[in-house]
């Protein structure tokens, strides 16, 4: 465990002195990074290109993917690297600042952040609101108490149990939307700002169950912080999807420099490896889309 | 006693080695303790810096974070969180479970304190602060007059307000310290305690082991020195111990008093030896050994020196008192025994040498004291007190006089005879008899190698008799075959000592018919002066006779010519060592004339020996010696091989 918080520090530094470092200058420099491309540099629009700064929203609660380091400030995981490599292509500064989930597509299309990167499915429903450049794959899984005291083993065992999600979450849909096959028994659906309170309902044996996103939920199954507490209820991976980094629409510039830096990213074999280290190679993608939500 | 002081002493060198071990000891878990003390102290401090870091971490995650909820502390707090604050903690405070406490962003503003104050707090760049703002808490003892014992505990918390681990602010905490100090001082209390008994027993251990050590080793010195110093059969100190005892014994003398060194010779060891066994042998040893110690002082040592020889100091004593002491060991040790079913009676001689009248050195006590011990063992005094330089006798001698006493009886002994020269003329007026023993294994050996032996013991008595007879026998002998020879026959002071002898030598010039005068005594110088009553009167009726008397090797003893006034003699024979040299030195040519002058003034012939050359021949006879003698003439020979006159010249 303790080895384990060590790696974690040792990331969150390597992650911090990526971003600290003036990008342009050294991005090339530095180690076996994707080299800074200045013609994606130049497609950024000229206000990004100004600042030298991307501001993207997440709700650091959903580890691997991203969640706060011992410190309580420092934000770790699969997608600040990600957004590490993105900047470096674009020889920008990726800032990851937390925010509430729900907002999150709104806070982008007014203006505040440029993007979201928090494990946000790519939807048709979402589409309406910003484009997606999406980068992972991954479906929902069930998570249950350790022992799984409710004997849930799929999604219609839900029926009658209190089940817990993040608010505004694809999973809260999926509920909302399994709830008509409960008949008489519906589900009791409680929804929390972060992924983490609803997760203290399961622990706290207030929920029977949390809906999270499938590399969220097998970490939290296997890490031995957490495993003592959380099960998958089953290997089931329900309306698996993309992952995708909402962007204002209209805001085409920012998309396309984004989707060609991430094609680079993942030409380059460096989106393999951070997949790699953070236990999330099974939902590689083989290269960037833009929209890419799959029809329902 | 000596035994005792050396035991004391090895028991002194031993306490003082453990001495040493158990300072060297003290200083390994001197240092142990300390070491372990000092670790003690600082796990202490650590132990209640860490308390205070756990009761931070508690109210931070119980009461803090849960009634922020949602706060972002760069813009403060809401009405409702602070009411939630000050619920959470107002019992806490009120109870002193808390003393102070400010909620604090991480830009250092304070957000919430227990006394609704905005400022104060750790300074931002304290290290403290830092920190805590990167997720680390800090707790610190801080000194506080008003707190009892004087100090708190400050603790800089991060704030994880919620499920997410993300830090929101710092908190900053003061938590009275002295229950937990007090706490802890009971524990060290019972931690000195068992560290000191576990210490002490640990000394303790090394303590007995190194004690146990040294024993050990004394023991094993101790006895390695026993068994060098000592003779396995008896268990008495041996030769060498006994000279170490000895020489302890001369330098140590207290009060000047003297004592005595003893030698103890058993006379029927052999015997019972060789009769009874070995094993008889060792018991009678055994229980002489027992009857030494039954019979000698605390005080006194007896050692074994080797075979039936035994050894006595007897410090202290005066020497009756010595004598008193060897009366009753010998009555002791002459008791009868029973070995294996054999009555016997063990006697046993005693030459005893005084200290430091006899010597100061243990060697020279214990030959002197050989010889005393010899000197009874020959008459019929068992204890025999040194009394000077004539019994001094190699021991080898104990050989030569029992192969000489066979010699007689077997007729090995052969007369040689030198002749004198008549230097007025040049003729053999007489023949010096000179006794050789024909040994059968060792050859001829001359009177130097058992005449010595001979003199001290009643041999040379028998000896002196066979050499007359022998003598009178020749001269019978070569005066019918028409020499006329006078025949010089050497005499001991021994003999002259007897009463026996006057008699027997006029017995036998009757019984050989010779005429007195053609018979010659020669006695050394020391001889001739001897104060016994005996042997004057021996000499003057031998004298009176007409049986000449001559010195041998004049000028050699200490003679006072005063002396030499009452005896009547006939010839003085000047030791060849002023002859020999007598060309060269002057002094020697004096000596020579001086005696020559003082032997006619006495009446008698000079006669020279030890003539090698003609040379010398020359001057003694200018001189004015009468007679010579050497082998510039002959060597001694059977009498029929000494030359006659007209051969010499």
């Amino acid at each position: 465990m303790k080895a384990l918080a060590l790696s974690l520090v040792a990331v969150a530094l390597v992650a911090g002195c990526g971003s600290a470092s003036s990008p342009a200058a050294t991005a090339q420099a530095v180690d076996n990074g994707v080299p800074f491309d200045q013609a994606l540099h130049d497609k950024l629009p000229p206000s990004v290109r100004n600042t030298g700064t991307l501001r993207f929203v997440t709700d650091a609660s959903y580890p691997p993917m991203e969640q706060f380091a011992p410190d309580g400030r420092t934000i770790v995981g699969f997608e600040p690297d990600l957004a590490d490599a993105l900047g470096r292509v674009l020889g920008v500064k990726i800032q990851m600042v937390t925010g509430p989930f729900q907002t999150a597509l709104d806070r982008v299309a007014d203006g505040t952040y440029d993007g979201v990167l928090s494990a946000v499915t790519d939807t048709e429903e979402r589409e309406k609101k910003t484009d997606f450049v999406d980068y992972f794959s991954a479906g929902t899984s069930i998570i249950v108490q350790r022992g799984n005291p409710s004997a849930i083993a799929e999604l219609t065992n839900l029926c009658g149990h209190v089940v817990a999600a993040e608010q505004g979450t694809v999973q809260a849909d999926l509920l909302h939307r399994s709830q008509s096959g409960c008949g008489d028994r519906p589900m009791q659906i409680n929804q929390y700002k972060t992924n983490a309170d609803a997760l203290l309902q399961l622990r706290t044996g207030r929920a029977a169950a949390v809906l999270n996103d499938y590399p969220a939920a097998s970490y939290l199954a296997e890490d031995s912080r957490t495993s003592n507490y959380y099960q998958l209820a089953s290997g089931a991976q329900y309306e698996p999807g993309l992952f995708g980094i909402p962007v204002a629409k209209g805001n085409t510039q920012l998309r396309d420099a984004l989707k060609g830096a991430l094609d680079k990213v993942i030409a380059s074999g460096q989106y393999a490896d951070l997949l790699t280290r953070w236990g999330v190679s099974d939902g590689a993608v083989k290269n960037a889309t833009v929209n890419g939500a799959l029809t329902d | 006693m000596r035994r005792r002081r050396s035991a004391r002493r090895e028991t002194r060198s031993g306490s003082r080695l453990f001495a040493t071990y158990a300072v060297a000891s003290l200083l390994p878990v001197g240092a142990l303790g300390l070491l372990l003390l000092s670790g003690t102290r600082d796990d202490a401090t650590k132990q209640g810096q860490d308390q205070g870091k756990a009761q931070a971490a508690v109210i931070a995650e119980m009461a803090i974070a849960p009634a922020l909820d949602d706060a972002d502390l760069t813009r403060g707090v809401t009405a409702g969180q602070r009411d939630s604050l000050a619920k959470a903690t107002d019992l806490a405070l009120y109870h002193g479970s808390v003393l102070r406490m400010r909620l604090r962003n991480f830009n250092g503003q304070v957000i919430f304190s227990d006394d609704g104050s905005t400022s104060g707090g750790v300074p931002v760049g304290d290290p403290a602060f830092q920190s805590a703002s990167n997720g680390t808490a800090t707790a610190t003892l801080v000194k506080d007059p008003e707190a009892p014992g004087g100090q708190i505990i400050r603790v800089l918390q991060p704030i994880f307000a919620r499920a997410s681990g993300e830090a929101i602010g710092v908190l900053e905490l003061y938590l009275p310290y002295d229950k937990i100090a007090a706490r802890l001082h009971e524990q060290m209390t019972v931690t000195y305690r068992r560290l000191g008994i576990g210490l002490g027993l640990l000394y303790l251990a090394m303590g007995l082991i190194s004690w146990s050590t040294t024993r050990s080793l004394r023991r094993y010195a101790a006895r390695q020195e026993h068994e060098a110093l000592h003779d396995g059969l008896t268990g008495l100190p041996n030769r060498e111990a006994f000279r170490q005892r000895a020489s302890a014994a001369v330098t140590d003398r207290r009060d000047g008093a003297g004592g005595a060194v003893v030698v103890v010779d058993l006379n029927r060891f052999k015997e019972v030896n060789d009769t009874l066994g070995h094993h008889a042998g060792d018991e009678l040893l055994r229980v002489i050994t027992a009857r030494l110690r039954t019979a000698l002082r605390t005080e006194d040592t007896a050692a074994r020196l080797g075979g039936d020889e035994f050894a006595l100091i007897l410090p202290g004593l005066d020497p009756p008192d010595v004598r008193a002491l060897l009366e009753r060991v010998r009555a002791e040790l002459t008791r009868e025994m029973v070995l294996d079913g054999v009555p016997l009676t063990i006697e046993a001689s005693f030459g005893v040498a005084l200290y430091p009248a006899h010597g100061e050195d243990v060697e020279q006590l214990l030959r002197h004291a050989d010889a005393a011990m010899y000197q009874g063992k020959r008459g019929a005094a068992d204890i025999v007190v040194y009394a000077g330089e004539r019994m001094a006798h190699p021991t080898q001698w104990l050989v030569v006089q029992a192969e000489l006493r066979h010699a007689l009886e077997r007729d090995e002994l052969v007369l040689y005879y030198q002749p004198k020269i008549r230097l007025a003329d040049g003729a053999v007026c007489g023949v010096e008899a000179l006794v050789r023993w024909q040994h059968p294994e060792r050859g001829l050996l001359p009177p130097s190698e058992f005449l010595p032996a001979a003199e001290q013991s009643g041999l040379i008595e028998p000896l002196t008799t066979w050499v007359l007879r022998r003598a009178l026998a020749d001269q019978r002998e070569w005066t019918a075959a028409g020499r006329d020879w006078t025949v010089s026959v050497n005499v001991s002071a021994r003999n002259l000592e007897s009463a026996e002898f006057g008699p027997l030598v006029v017995g036998l010039i009757e019984e050989f018919g010779v005429a007195p005068g053609r018979l010659t005594m020669e006695i050394t110088e020391t001889a001739a002066i001897v104060d016994v009553e005996i042997a004057r009167q021996a000499l003057r009726a031998l004298s009176a006779l007409g049986v000449g008397l001559s010195i041998d090797d004049f000028g050699t003893g200490y003679t006072s010519l005063a002396r030499l006034r009452g005896v009547p003699l006939t010839e003085l024979k000047i030791d060849r060592t002023f002859v020999d040299g007598v060309l060269a030195d002057p002094e020697n040519q004096a000596i020579v004339r001086s005696v020559v002058t003082l032997a006619h003034g006495l009446g008698c012939r000079v006669t020279a020996e030890g003539v090698e050359t003609a040379e010398v021949a020359a001057w003694i006879a200018e001189s004015g010696c009468d007679e010579a003698q050497g082998y510039l003439y002959s060597r001694p020979v059977p009498w029929a091989d000494v030359p006659m006159m007209e051969e010499v010249r």
